[in-house]
């Protein structure tokens, strides 16, 4: 037990907690802008998710990871999968989607199932052939395929950079990787390329039907994409928001507001919906302005190095993919994020991981980060 | 893991590690751009979005005479408004149904049902959310100690106070002083940067509407913080309002009350003014109205009502009414004649009518006053000798000299009705009624008949004019620079016309003029007829200064259809003069 306090690592658990309490007192500042009273107290019951998240992150840093991946992996992965299932026909219904089962997200579980089972896949050396990629791209597709069905994109697109990371570090197939990648990216320029093309000014309706027949978007997402295009286009459609979440991120300026006293978070202009879960950033960012954004940036840094660090040293492939494969979903969760909520990519459905309210991914990323540090205990003793 | 395969898949983690501290830095970047160097942009954005501005009203200045009396003042007045924000609700018709709700209520507490319909809400709902909506006004005592009484029970509503316009003296001075409106407050240039701009008084007529700009207070603004929907949140002043002056006149109420006195009953009008520097005294015209009915707004009953009054309570006759002068022009066609040449001791033949082609312009006196000489003339009010003299003295001059006391020019008075009266000519009548200019025509004039118009404002100018031997431009605003300009008059024709005048008041036709005066008073009496058959009509006048050698006032008085100017204009402007000259 000593040498395992001796290998905890103490700057990620305490950039952890620091998230977590910014966390709680952000849900408080949000919650209380709301006119409905239940959610005045909302920061209340965060404070106890990060309890019960805490115990789950201790339980599991002083496990063995090895053991946890041998006995839960596959099961686990069954569990999430059979739980993806009954979401979709049991799920209640919010805002649009099937997302909800009782109390829980269970796409935001099965995020961590698949790089559970990924990590344990890959532990063992000599899987690096394309067959294996086959493999790995069907159990990664299954879950991704169940969770576009709810749907929800955001949550399926913080997958891919993660599983092409942890298939990367795991040396699968990477000529194919790749090229795989690079016709990734292609294809997402080409979309905007075409909606771009579609929705300037100045194009007949014809040629914009014609255009668009090849875009495979959705209309809600083809709206958030020309959003994105032309943010000065709908500012009272569908463009408030991103307009909303932009003047209250900029009007932090250097300092902020003050905590509590953000303006467009009070006065509602944030759409309320929005701004304790996906929007909390603008919350955020309005009430300690620039300065605050430096330490929100730092305390993830401090997070997700430490993450990327605990992948150097590991001495196992398992528990390098573990850390790598959360270390990039949180990473993704973090940069969309923010990114979307200032206009850098298209507005996506996704929290911030430790400060948007959601108890499901606040457990789900804790229990993720048990793993990394269970890694950093555990991960050096094959050493001798 | 092999040893080299072990590097490589170690080196990606490196790579994972520059991917997330590239992208954090990428952020902090681009945040920075957003945080500090879009912040103004971005706080003036949201300022747009969440701050109204709201132009509020200065309290209006105070109208007061020469001796402080107060003739037009501001009196508190109560409201109850109701503030939206307290009754939002998921949509905009529950919102207005719940204020409805509740105005209905705090109604059972107040005693009196609210004025405001439900779509009286629904437009304050929808265009002004964020002020309040004003529920009931004017208040009585009562009504506002039941509505404090149940305080708790009226959530969302409170008491307003504003200011509504009052006459302290009701119905004196009314033309003068005139009434108010309310109007939007207004500000400087540029008014469109508010949003909201508070109602305030604003003057309709007389010196309420020649002053407004001077009386209006200084705009103050108030910001109010709204939220997404448009409701209230919190409320700061930028700069209070600050009040009007007061408008001090020179106006002396007592005389002032004493001419609407004589007036009383009867219609027409009265000025006195200070021939010495246009301040102008008294300023009555009968009947008028009570400009207190006309508060807190004119309502469209109380307007018809004085509109359809055959008596036109609204005309003001003292600078807006115009008359023909009759026999009180007489003088300046005395001053004509002496300026021509003619000597003071000239004399016509008056038989009692003069002849001129078909037309017969009668005398008072029907059997003639024999020889009479110009100061007898003036005394006796002797038609044939005017008519002799103008004929004599000819259309130009007699023009010329009308024109030279101010007649058929606007006379500066700083007051929105000024009218010029008429002093026809030749040139007027072609084009007026394609006519050519008869010597009939200038027989009327010599005597102030025919087109002949003046005001009685114009009128008082002329008798103190005669009186000092200066024009002066009239004002009403005591603290105006006077300006005179001296008549370009041989002191001997004034003095001729100034003893002419004299022995009118000692004896002569107008000699109740100065009944019981402690002054020596000059005037002229007048009596224009106009109709004809059973419309037959006369206006009486009578034009005074005192006293004689040195003139402090001077009068012109008209009542409508009288009986004759020595008989009933003279003794009213006596007793106005005995107001101004004897020891009270």
């Amino acid at each position: 037990m000593r040498s395992s306090l001796g290998r905890f690592n103490w700057i990620m658990f305490a950039a952890m907690l620091a998230l977590a309490a910014i966390g709680t007192v952000f849900i408080w500042s949000a919650g209380n802008a709301r006119a409905e009273t239940m959610f005045h107290d909302m920061w209340k019951s965060n404070l106890v998710t990060v309890g019960v998240g805490l115990a789950v992150y201790l339980a599991i840093a002083f496990s063995d990871y090895r053991k946890f991946l041998e006995w839960c992996a596959v099961p686990v992965y069954v569990a999430a999968i059979a739980m993806l299932v009954a979401v979709l026909i049991f799920g209640s219904k919010v805002y649009g989607g099937r997302r909800w089962l009782w109390f829980f997200q269970p796409s935001e579980i099965s995020k961590l199932c698949v790089i559970c089972l990924l990590a344990s896949l890959f532990g063992s050396d000599g899987r690096r052939s394309f067959r294996w990629f086959v493999i790995a791209a069907f159990l990664v597709m299954l879950p991704v395929g169940l969770i576009l069905l709810e749907p929800d994109l955001g949550t399926a697109l913080t997958l891919v950079p993660t599983v092409v990371l942890m298939l990367f570090v795991a040396r699968v197939w990477r000529r194919g990787l790749v090229m795989i990648l690079a016709v990734g990216i292609v294809s997402a320029f080409a979309l905007l390329g075409a909606v771009y093309e579609a929705e300037k000014p100045g194009v007949t309706a014809a040629r914009r039907e014609r255009i668009l027949k090849w875009v495979p978007l959705k209309s809600h997402q083809l709206s958030r994409v020309k959003v994105f295009l032309f943010p000065e286009q709908d500012l009272t459609g569908a463009g408030y928001t991103l307009r909303q979440a932009k003047i209250s991120i900029g009007s932090g300026g250097f300092s902020g507001r003050g905590i509590g006293k953000g303006e467009a978070n009070h006065l509602k202009y944030l759409p309320q919906s929005i701004s304790m879960n996906d929007f909390i950033f603008c919350v955020y960012a309005e009430e300690t302005g620039f300065a605050g954004s430096l330490v929100l940036l730092s305390l993830f840094a401090a997070l997700l190095v430490s993450g990327a660090w605990t992948a150097v040293v590991a001495r196992d492939s398992s528990g390098r993919l573990l850390a790598i494969g959360v270390s990039t979903l949180v990473f993704a969760h973090v940069w969309i994020n923010i990114a979307m909520s200032i206009g850098l990519v298209p507005i996506t459905g996704l929290p911030l991981p430790f400060i948007s309210s959601g108890r499901t991914f606040l457990v789900t990323v804790m229990a993720g980060f048990g793993l990394i540090q269970s890694v950093s205990i555990h991960g050096r003793e094959i050493k001798q | 893991m092999k040893r080299d395969e072990s590097m490589a898949s170690e080196l990606s983690c490196w790579a994972a590690m520059a991917l997330f501290v590239i992208g954090l830095s990428t952020l902090a970047v681009r945040l920075k751009e957003v945080q500090v160097d879009g912040a103004a942009d971005y706080n003036y954005e949201k300022s747009r979005q969440s701050v109204r501005r709201v132009q509020t009203a200065g309290s209006r200045g105070r109208i007061i005479d020469r001796r402080g009396r107060v003739l037009a003042d501001n009196r508190r007045s109560l409201s109850i408004v109701c503030n939206a924000s307290a009754f939002r609700k998921r949509t905009w018709e529950a919102t207005e149904l719940a204020i409805a709700g509740a105005v209905s209520n705090v109604a059972e507490i107040v005693g009196r049902p609210s004025s405001l319909s439900i779509s009286a809400i629904r437009r304050h709902v929808h265009q002004s959310l964020a002020m309040p909506l004003v529920a009931w006004r004017n208040l009585s005592e009562q009504e506002l100690a039941r509505f404090a009484e149940q305080e708790y029970k009226n959530l969302g509503f409170s008491v307003l106070e504003t200011e509504d316009r009052t006459y302290p003296y009701g119905s004196l001075a009314c033309h003068l002083v005139g009434y108010v409106g309310r109007d939007h407050a207004r500000g400087e240039e540029g008014d469109e940067r508010f949003n909201f701009r508070e109602m305030e008084l604003c003057g309709r007529s007389g010196l309420e509407l020649y002053y407004d700009g001077f009386l209006r207070g200084v705009a103050g603004e108030k910001r109010l913080l709204v939220d997404a929907r448009g409701f209230t949140e919190r409320e700061w002043i930028v700069s209070e309002p600050r009040r009007g002056p007061d408008l001090e006149l020179a106006i002396d109420a007592d005389i002032q009350r004493v001419a609407e006195a004589q007036l009383a009953g009867v219609r027409g009008a009265c000025v006195v003014l200070d021939p010495r520097d246009g301040s102008v005294l008294a300023f009555a015209s009968s009947p008028g109205f009570n400009p207190n009915e006309f508060v807190p707004v004119l309502s469209r009953e109380v307007y018809s009502r004085h509109l359809n009054d055959p008596a036109k309570p609204l005309l003001n006759r003292a600078s807006g009414g115009t008359y023909a002068p009759g026999s009180t022009f007489k003088p300046v066609t005395a001053i004509a004649g002496l300026e021509m040449g003619y000597p003071a001791d000239l004399e016509y033949e008056c038989t009692g009518v003069f002849v001129l082609g078909g037309m017969k312009l009668h005398c008072a006196r029907r059997w003639g006053h024999g020889p009479i000489s110009l100061r007898g003339a003036i005394k006796e009010s002797c038609n044939t000798f005017f008519c002799n003299l103008g004929m004599d003295v000819g259309t130009n001059v007699l023009m010329s000299t009308a024109r030279a006391f101010g007649l058929g020019s606007k006379t500066g008075l700083d007051f929105p009705e000024d009218r010029a009266g008429l002093v026809p000519d030749d040139a007027w009548k072609r084009k007026t009624y394609g006519e050519r200019w008869y010597p009939g025509d200038l027989a009327q004039m010599s005597i102030g008949q025919g087109m002949l118009l003046a005001s009685p404002m114009q009128m008082a100018l002329v008798a103190g004019a005669i009186g000092t031997g200066y024009m002066v431009t009239p004002h009403l605003k005591s603290d105006l620079p006077s300006t005179r300009r001296r008549l370009p008059f041989s002191k001997r024709s004034l003095d001729v016309v100034r003893e002419g005048m004299r022995l009118v008041v000692s004896g002569g036709s107008g000699a109740k003029g100065g009944e019981g005066v402690d002054a020596e008073v000059c005037g002229k009496t007048g009596t224009a007829e106009y109709g004809s058959g059973e419309n037959r009509r006369k206006n009486t006048w009578f034009v005074a200064y005192a006293p004689a050698t040195a003139p402090r006032a001077a009068v012109a008085l008209v009542v409508e259809n009288g009986e004759s100017g020595g008989s009933t204009a003279a003794p009213k402007v006596a007793a106005i003069l005995r107001r101004i000259f004897n020891a009270q």
